[in-house]
């Protein structure tokens, strides 16, 4: 992208994804009854600022539509409509369109005038005859007079005698020429040592002796953190130091030499062109707005101006970003620099993390495909680093040798960059809450049904593909609680529920994977129906004994569905088995839990990250496997009492009093018959989501290592039982397990003689 | 030495779009001495730093608006003597008489074309 303008205009429609964002923020804030007056500034400004831009890029539908809403929320800004449930409503719809604008301009659609008719009309109505604001009042431009100018009639403010101002106009190449040479940057550095820096053995002076290099140098140091004498803990450190820094260097040259201690210290370093001479600026008071201001708002903006202490310059940020606490000599300035900047309440909020901050938002952009190598080249060296492991081992150096220490230290460097870099691709599922959001107040609209969403654990955070993976499933799980499984209003007063529904939203972090969970207040499963349609379909056989989970999970069933109708809101041929292989597609699992009458919780499991698990590695019927560290519950060695035989061709295991089916890995997989005799195999311990326990045998552990996944998907589609593949340390390609989806495949037959199925649960 | 290539300008606006659009069509006219601030505040500190000709601004920002800057600009002896132009989706009034009041120097409604804004901007300063 080297063409300026389509940078911008890319730009443009990422800041729109954040101003919707705020949008929708501000209108849930007006939608529970927490909104105050600026929460209807926020979302105006939002939409305006859309506007702004949308009109620069000559997206005129986008351009009319904003400007509506806008005309619309400046109507409930100035009191002539109350935000009542009806207007939130329509609010929310003109939030879905207009985002729905912004996509279509920005992926160059067809603008379809029927879909915004409607929502127009309704805004229009609201409007009345009432826009007549546009009345256009022609201003008078006032020059600025480049000479000596009074303030004759107070129309212009004169001349611009600004002190370190060259001048403007008539030929001054001397003057401008003396005033380029002042024009040194001055670099402001602030640094305040942290007890460690010290215990490290670093010196500051060397420090001060390395920047002096650089430029022209002042120091000073500042004790007043300093306890006198009989209070001083001569291990700590107190004293911090103001440099001054003369040099046409830049910052990046003073950050060089504070690299050695880098995290040991809180380092701020202003970039300042001198001016006027007077290195040290205080102008900032003298600039406080007085009271009086046009706006009633103004009038507490002198509180947010910065002290002078406060850096100046372009960029401040510590090096540090621990909390402030265990900085034992952490200026004062500082903390008052951290205040939030008048960032309004809808915004991320970044804002706790950044200490020292000066502007609102430090963040970058990257091209996701960056961060994607990024992830594939920490995943080969974690490959990389396992096989020099593993040669190391062979070569049999003794434990305490360098090398094997230096590997200890570079195993743990590779997992710290490995969590690093999946932070980068780590994403708040909140955008994909937001888009539920909408999906509730349609499906709901089209059902007739009142339905309430509640989110919580928006700012968990998941792969950004898991999230965009999900929105399709979540989707369709959400049309279905609003379509089957909420009540409708008049079922619900019957048995006492209030009229509106309430699906709830969920994710948390749970032992290493996020669980989202998808809840209703409805009715709950109707299993006595869902079991008489498996069989009417003859999905099932009928005189099969099931449980009510078992009954719960025939939903999962292809070609199931309950309603007496297919209703156009939950699609048609897009039933939970498609939701349940999406899911499995991202290592994910799905489980239903149900009450009558209370409702239904759908919970998926989903791993962190894409890219690696830690895994057991096992050895079967001569074929090395990796199982998942994290369903393994624990490992056992059998002994000849441990095992039962239970029906005709199935053991289970006793575990401390409780049955667990036994499941033979190698028969499972094919690579060998059952065997006769199970004692004193090796099992793992497998637990579901559900709390379902199995005992999957193995011939031997090898060892427990972090593996890279290589997805087999894309070329094998979805092989039951076997998540992915990785690369051994030797260079050998291993299978990964599934092991619950091995469990829920499996026979459970580990007698040699068997013919019959049993469905484990 | 023209006078674009001494006039200092800075651009305030909470949108990062917008700053870079009216950046762009500096450049465009040839003033290369441009700075920018995401809000009112901020444009105050870098001004106490960098002296500047010419302040464009927009109207409607989160904390302090546009107009709040001008009064700002307007009642600090070092800075009081700027040009000032303000960007605005809406030009009522209010806006304008507000304007007037504080010494506003010129306004462009949104949305604008880069000559608009050429031609506010030499209305203020004079022939680029």
């Amino acid at each position: 992208m080297s063409d300026p303008m389509a940078e911008i205009r890319a730009s443009f429609f990422i800041e729109c994804e954040e101003l919707l964002e705020s949008l929708q923020d501000s209108l849930e804030l007006m939608d529970s009854g927490e909104a105050d007056d600026e929460t209807v500034n926020v979302m105006f400004r939002a939409v305006h600022s859309i506007k702004g831009g949308a009109g620069a890029f000559g997206l005129d539908e986008l351009v009319a539509f904003a400007h509506k809403f806008e005309t619309v929320m400046d109507m409930v800004r100035n009191g002539d409509l109350t935000p009542d449930h009806e207007l939130v409503k329509l609010f929310f719809v003109c939030g879905d369109k207009l985002s729905d604008l912004v996509r279509q301009a920005r992926d160059g659609e067809e603008y379809d005038p029927t879909q915004y008719a409607d929502t127009l009309a309704k805004l229009d109505a609201l409007i009345g005859e009432d826009e007549s604001d546009e009345e256009e009042i022609d201003f008078q431009p006032a020059a600025l007079s480049l000479e000596l100018g009074g303030e004759g009639e107070g129309t212009a403010p004169g001349l611009p005698d600004l002190p370190g101002l060259p001048p403007l106009g008539g030929d001054d190449g001397a003057d401008a020429d003396a005033a380029a040479a002042s024009q040194e940057p001055v670099l402001h550095i602030r640094f305040t040592p942290e007890t460690a820096l010290y215990a490290s053995g670093n010196e500051p002076l060397y420090l001060f002796r390395a920047v002096r290099d650089l430029g022209d140098l002042t120091v000073r140091c500042i004790e007043d953190k300093l306890p006198p004498l009989e209070a001083l803990d001569p291990e700590k450190a107190f004293l911090s130091w103001e440099l001054t820094l003369l040099s046409g260097e830049g910052e990046a040259a003073v950050r060089e030499a504070f690299d050695f201690v880098d995290g040991l210290c809180e380092l701020t370093v202003t970039e300042q062109t001198a001016a006027g001479g007077d290195s040290q600026p205080d102008p900032v008071e003298t600039a406080a707005p007085s009271t009086g201001s046009p706006d009633k708002s103004g009038a507490d903006t002198s509180a947010e101006l910065p002290t002078p202490a406060a850096p100046s310059g372009t960029r401040a940020a510590p090096i540090d970003t621990a909390e402030p606490a265990e900085k034992p000599a952490a200026p004062p300035a500082d903390k008052k620099a951290g205040k939030p900047q008048a960032k309004s309440a809808g915004s991320k909020s970044t804002g706790a993390k950044k200490s020292a901050a000066a502007t609102p938002r430090a963040t970058v952009r990257v091209d996701l495909d960056r961060i994607d190598r990024l992830v594939n080249l920490v995943g080969e060296i974690v490959i990389n680093q396992a096989m020099l492991s593993q040669s190391v081992e062979e070569a049999g150096l003794p434990p305490n040798s360098p090398v094997r220490t230096g590997l200890d230290e570079f195993l743990q460097l590779t997992r710290d960059i490995q969590e690093s870099v999946m932070m980068i691709r780590a994403q708040p599922v909140k955008s994909l809450f937001q888009r539920m959001a909408r999906i509730v107040r349609e499906a709901s609209a089209a059902v007739g049904k009142e339905v309430r969403l509640i989110t919580e654990g928006e700012n968990t955070e998941i792969d950004k593909t898991v999230i965009e993976r999900l929105a399709d499933p979540l989707t369709h799980m959400i049309r279905n609680a609003v379509d089957h499984g909420l009540e409708s209003a008049e079922e619900r007063l019957a048995v006492g529920k209030c009229a509106e529904g309430i699906i709830t939203l969920n994710a948390s972090h749970r032992s290493g994977r996020v669980v989202i969970e998808i809840s209703d207040d409805g009715a709950g499963i109707n299993r006595e129906r869902v079991h008489q349609i498996a069989i009417d379909k003859g999905l099932i056989d009928p005189d099969l004994q099931l449980s009510d989970s078992d009954i719960d999970n025939l939903l999962f069933l292809p070609g199931f569905s309950t309603a007496s109708e297919v209703s156009n809101l939950s699609g048609r041929g897009v039933g939970m088995d498609v939701v349940r292989s999406a899911i499995q597609a991202l290592g994910g699992r799905i489980s239903i839990a149900s009450t009558a009458g209370k409702g239904t919780t759908f919970s998926i499991s989903l791993p962190l990250t894409l890219a690696v698990l830690d895994g057991m590695i096992v050895r079967v019927a001569g074929e090395t496997l990796v199982v998942p560290l994290n369903v393994i519950q624990e490992t056992l060695a059998l002994g000849p009492d441990d095992i039962r035989p239970f029906g005709p061709d199935t053991h289970v295991v006793n575990i401390r009093n409780t049955f667990v089916p036994l499941l033979d890995l190698g028969a499972e997989l094919g690579y060998r018959e059952p065997l006769v005799d199970y004692a004193n195999s090796v099992i793992l311990l497998i637990a579901q989501d559900d709390g379902e326990r199995a005992a999957v045998v193995v011939d031997s552990i090898e060892d427990q290592r972090q593996v890279v996944i290589k997805g087999l998907q894309d070329s094998y589609g979805h092989v039951p039982g076997i998540a992915a593949a990785t690369i051994l340390g030797d260079g050998q390609i291993a299978l990964i397990l599934d092991p619950l989806d091995l469990i829920s495949e499996a026979s459970g037959c580990t007698r040699p003689q068997s013919s019959s199925e049993l469905t484990a649960g | 030495m023209a006078l674009r290539d001494q006039l200092r300008t800075i651009v305030v606006d909470d949108m990062s779009t917008s700053r870079g659009l009216i950046t762009q069509a500096l450049d465009g006219f040839g003033i290369r001495q441009v700075e920018s601030a995401s809000d009112g505040p901020t444009a105050l500190k870098k001004i106490a730093a960098w002296p500047v000709h010419l302040v464009i601004s927009d109207m409607n920002m989160p904390g302090m608006n546009g107009l709040q800057l001008l009064h700002a600009l307007r009642s600090n002896a070092q800075t009081k003597g700027v040009g000032f132009l303000l960007i605005t989706g809406k030009a009522d009034r209010e806006i304008i008489e507000t304007g007037r009041k504080l010494g506003m120097n010129n306004l462009v409604k949104k949305p604008f074309q880069p000559d608009d804004l050429r031609k506010a901007i030499e209305a203020i300063v004079g022939r680029l």
